[in-house]
């Protein structure tokens, strides 16, 4: 078994569901949520993110202005849409869900495991 | 010092390094491949390139100048590479530096240059679709370790030469960097320390491709094999002349082969933890992606190939054959021009130069044939036409002679006219002749071609009867001469005609007539005391009887005067009778004893065959009939006539014509060595001794004579001493000669 590919595969899995939560704390652009999310110690590449946000955009999730700015090129700024709202609301279930389960198991195993928990929920 | 170049970047202009903007560039198209299935892949892109922008900008503010490399190797790093994106999904390692904030100074940041373009991952080899000539190979070894593609190329040029088999492996291993599964296991190439005999580079190369092991090693060892069968030593700098000549199994398996070896240890990496064996083993390389990815690429290249091709096609000096190859070189030059981005370095005047050359030597090639050509054929052409007033001598009117003007003119001039004009136009630019020209130019050479048939079966046809050869003897007005000389009549001008030679037609001519001198001597020795001429009249005709008519036409005749005998001026052939290969032989029969000699004056030496030992013929008998007629020409004339030479008295003696020293004042060419150097006084008191000894001996014979009254005329042994001395002096002259000569 790859361990690699299983870390990778478990942060694959909660990305979207990060980046909407961003998202859902406030309009940001993409530099902002890599920001954000190094600050969480998660980081990603912008290369990843772009694509990501064009998906959850064109899926309805998200929505975008255009903000002029003094310094630069004008920057996108993404929005929750109601879609983007619920689909979060039944993601952040699904991870409480799953945080329990997960904890549940490996309570016995260690106590870091219990930590990490406890911050993201 | 590098070359800065203003972009336009999303709406603002960047002043940016060259070659900085080439990185940009390359980058932006790896993402836009990554995402070429991705929906809204203009987006993504568009939303990337803004925020490289954005960075650029930032870093401008800070009062950076313009854009350079590193600056655009940290945007990248922060962004991500295509590779980084689906290996693990966009997360880097917490362990390597991470993203790298803009904000920070650059300074902090060129420390951590190296990790973050590695990704998390040890970088891997793919091949680079985007900046590829065939398959990308070489762009993908340069970018893994960060080489220019070309010195890729370059090196794999002259290491392992046009090494299209080592090529293709790595075309069909190494995965292509636009084929991106996300997730799965691929398969890298390592080296086998499990499986090692030296380096573990074949275990491990028969586990990426799932070959025997032993398969790879021996393909490895081939050439060693080869080596020591063969046992040549150029064998060892063969892989030097790799560039000169594309033999790929020459090449691959030659001991250039131990570089490749060498090479792949250095590079590839061990399979040390029990992942990386997994990965080594990995999955099977499948057939049908191979055979797509190559279809794929083989395509493409096609594509290029043809536009580029077309492009050339519109150049001149397309139509030579090794244009092709030029052209084809060409294409592949002008291949890593584009993927050069149009950079026009060395490495392309080079080639052009190369292409220059090979154009330049084949052109002289065909230029010296085509030179050749046309002067043989002009040189017969001017021959044949020079011959013309002569036709009526040999050909018959009507067809011959017609078929022969039409040969000469359609076989020889029209191909002349053909290829002059031809190159007039090439040379001046001038259009083809159109096809009507050309195929009117091709059909009459054919025409051209049937008429010399038609003529030389025609000729050969009335050459092909002989005649019956009857011997005539010539008397001589007073044969029991001593000597005899055979010369050519005086007062006579001749025009030499040395232009050409062909023989028959040697002679001169006045209106009618053309006195051919073809004559052949044979000088035999006498059965009697007394000089004997006999003569045999020879021609060929097209029937017996024709031939023979002709030979009873032919007027030779000898003019004796003393010891002088005048030959005619040659054999006189009119327009009538035509020349049949009219010719005597004569044959002179000179008693032992007796000297004869050939003056030149006159006749010149290819006329005059002469046999000069005689011994082993007699008179002619052999001519019998129509098929011993080649016995006349394939006597052994040639081998003693050449010794005959002119102007010299011979003497006959019992075992044939031997030279006699003096030779004659009017003659130019004089035999050379015939006064020895050696002794020459002791020589001449021999010679004075021996005449007084045959005066002595004549006058001894005459006093006998007187004695005994005339009875002793007769008497044998006076007779005999007297022969005895004559002999004597001719043996001793004989020995004399044979120290001299």
């Amino acid at each position: 078994m790859d361990i690699q590919n299983t870390q990778s595969q478990m942060r694959k899995g909660v990305l979207e569901f990060c980046i909407l939560s961003i998202i859902q704390q406030g309009e940001v652009y993409p530099s902002d949520i890599v920001e954000k999310m190094k600050k969480a110690n998660l980081h990603i590449l912008e290369g990843t993110l772009y694509p990501l946000l064009t998906r959850l955009k064109n899926a309805g999730l998200l929505n975008y202005r255009w903000v002029e700015s003094i310094s630069g090129p004008p920057r996108k700024y993404f929005v929750m849409t109601e879609e983007g709202n619920a689909a979060f609301e039944v993601l952040l279930k699904t991870w409480n869900e799953m945080a329990d389960a997960v904890h549940h198991l490996t309570i016995q195993n260690s106590t870091t495991a219990f930590n990490t928990i406890e911050t993201v929920a | 010092m590098n070359k800065v170049i203003n972009i336009n970047f999303q709406g603002r202009i960047l002043p940016i390094e060259d070659l900085a903007y080439e990185t940009l560039k390359q980058y932006i198209e790896s993402l836009r491949s990554y995402f070429a299935n991705e929906e809204g892949r203009d987006e993504i892109i568009n939303d990337i390139e803004c925020r490289i922008a954005e960075l650029c900008e930032d870093l401008l503010k800070k009062g950076i100048v313009c854009i350079a490399v590193v600056d655009i190797d940290l945007i990248i790093a922060s962004i991500g590479r295509p590779a980084d994106f689906e290996a693990q999904d966009g997360f880097e390692q917490s362990t390597a530096s991470g993203t790298n904030n803009t904000k920070e100074s650059r300074q902090q940041n060129t420390n951590n240059t190296s990790a973050p373009i590695n990704g998390s991952r040890q970088k891997r080899l793919y091949r680079d679709e985007q900046n590829k000539v065939l398959g990308g190979v070489c762009s993908g070894i340069a970018n893994y370790f960060n080489i220019d593609p070309l010195v890729v190329r370059i090196l794999w040029f002259f290491l392992i030469g046009v090494n299209i088999l080592g090529y293709l492996i790595l075309w069909i291993a190494v995965p292509s960097s636009s084929v991106k599964e996300v997730g799965g296991v691929r398969k890298r190439l390592f080296r086998d320390l499990d499986n090692k005999i030296i380096g573990g580079v074949a275990g491990g190369l028969s586990k990426y491709f799932g070959i025997q092991v032993w398969i790879i090693r021996i393909l490895f060892l081939i050439p060693f094999i080869r080596f020591v069968l063969n046992y040549r030593d150029m064998q060892l700098f063969q892989f030097w002349d790799a560039p000169d000549f594309p033999n790929f199994l020459d090449i691959t398996f030659s001991p250039g082969a131990v570089f490749v070896y060498i090479v792949l240890w250095l590079v590839l990496p061990e399979a040390k933890t029990s992942a990386d064996k997994l990965e080594m083993v990995g999955e099977k390389v499948d057939l049908n992606s191979i055979k797509n990815t190559i279809q794929n690429d083989m395509e493409g290249f096609t594509k290029r190939a043809q536009s580029w091709g077309s492009e050339l096609y519109h150049k001149k000096n397309r139509n030579v054959v090794a244009n092709n190859e030029a052209a084809q070189t060409e294409i592949k030059e002008e291949a890593s021009n584009r993927s050069k981005e149009n950079k026009k370095g060395i490495i392309y005047y080079l080639g052009r130069i190369i292409t220059l050359c090979i154009k330049g030597i084949v052109y002289f090639i065909l230029a010296i044939v085509g030179i050749s050509l046309v002067a043989a054929l002009f040189g017969i052409g001017a021959a044949a036409t020079a011959l013309l007033p002569l036709r009526k001598f040999l050909l018959e009117d009507g067809a011959q002679t017609w078929s022969v003007i039409g040969a000469i003119l359609l076989f020889v001039w029209v191909p002349i006219i053909g290829i002059v004009t031809a190159i007039i136009r090439k040379i001046a630019g001038f259009k083809k002749a159109n096809i009507w020209v050309r195929s009117s130019f091709w059909a009459l050479w054919i025409v051209g071609w049937v008429m010399l048939f038609y003529f030389g079966s025609s000729l050969g046809n009335s050459f092909s009867r002989h005649n019956v050869p009857i011997e005539q003897s010539i008397i001589l007005t007073n044969p029991k001469i001593d000597f005899l000389e055979i010369t050519a009549t005086p007062k006579m001008k001749y025009y030499e005609n040395h232009w050409f030679e062909i023989t028959p037609f040697e002679g001169y001519y006045d209106d009618d007539t053309v006195f051919v001198r073809n004559l052949r001597i044979r000088i035999v020795p006498s059965k009697t005391d007394s000089f004997q001429v006999k003569v045999v009249k020879l021609s060929n005709g097209e029937t017996i009887q024709h031939a023979n008519e002709l030979a009873n036409k032919i007027n030779f005749n000898l003019t004796q005067q003393d010891s002088l005998v005048y030959l005619d001026k040659g054999i006189g052939i009119n327009k009538i009778d035509k020349f049949r290969n009219q010719h005597v032989i004569m044959t002179i029969a000179v008693p032992i004893g007796k000297r004869i000699k050939v003056s030149n004056k006159g006749w010149t030496q290819t006329n005059l065959n002469i046999n000069g030992r005689g011994i082993r013929m007699g008179t002619i008998d052999r001519i019998a009939s129509d098929e011993d007629w080649y016995d006349e020409w394939n006597e052994p004339w040639d081998n003693e006539s050449y010794q005959f030479e002119r102007g010299v008295e011979y003497k006959m003696t019992s075992t044939g014509l031997e030279k006699i020293k003096r030779a004659s004042d009017e003659d130019i060419d004089q035999p050379e060595n015939l006064i020895d150097t050696e002794n020459p006084t002791e020589m001449q008191k021999e010679l004075q001794e021996l005449k007084q000894e045959r005066l002595k001996l004549q006058n001894e014979r005459e006093k006998a004579a007187k004695k005994t009254g005339n009875i002793i005329l007769e008497d044998p042994n006076a007779t005999n001493k007297v022969n005895k001395a004559a002999s004597k002096f001719a043996d001793l002259h004989w020995v004399l000669d044979r120290f001299t000569y």
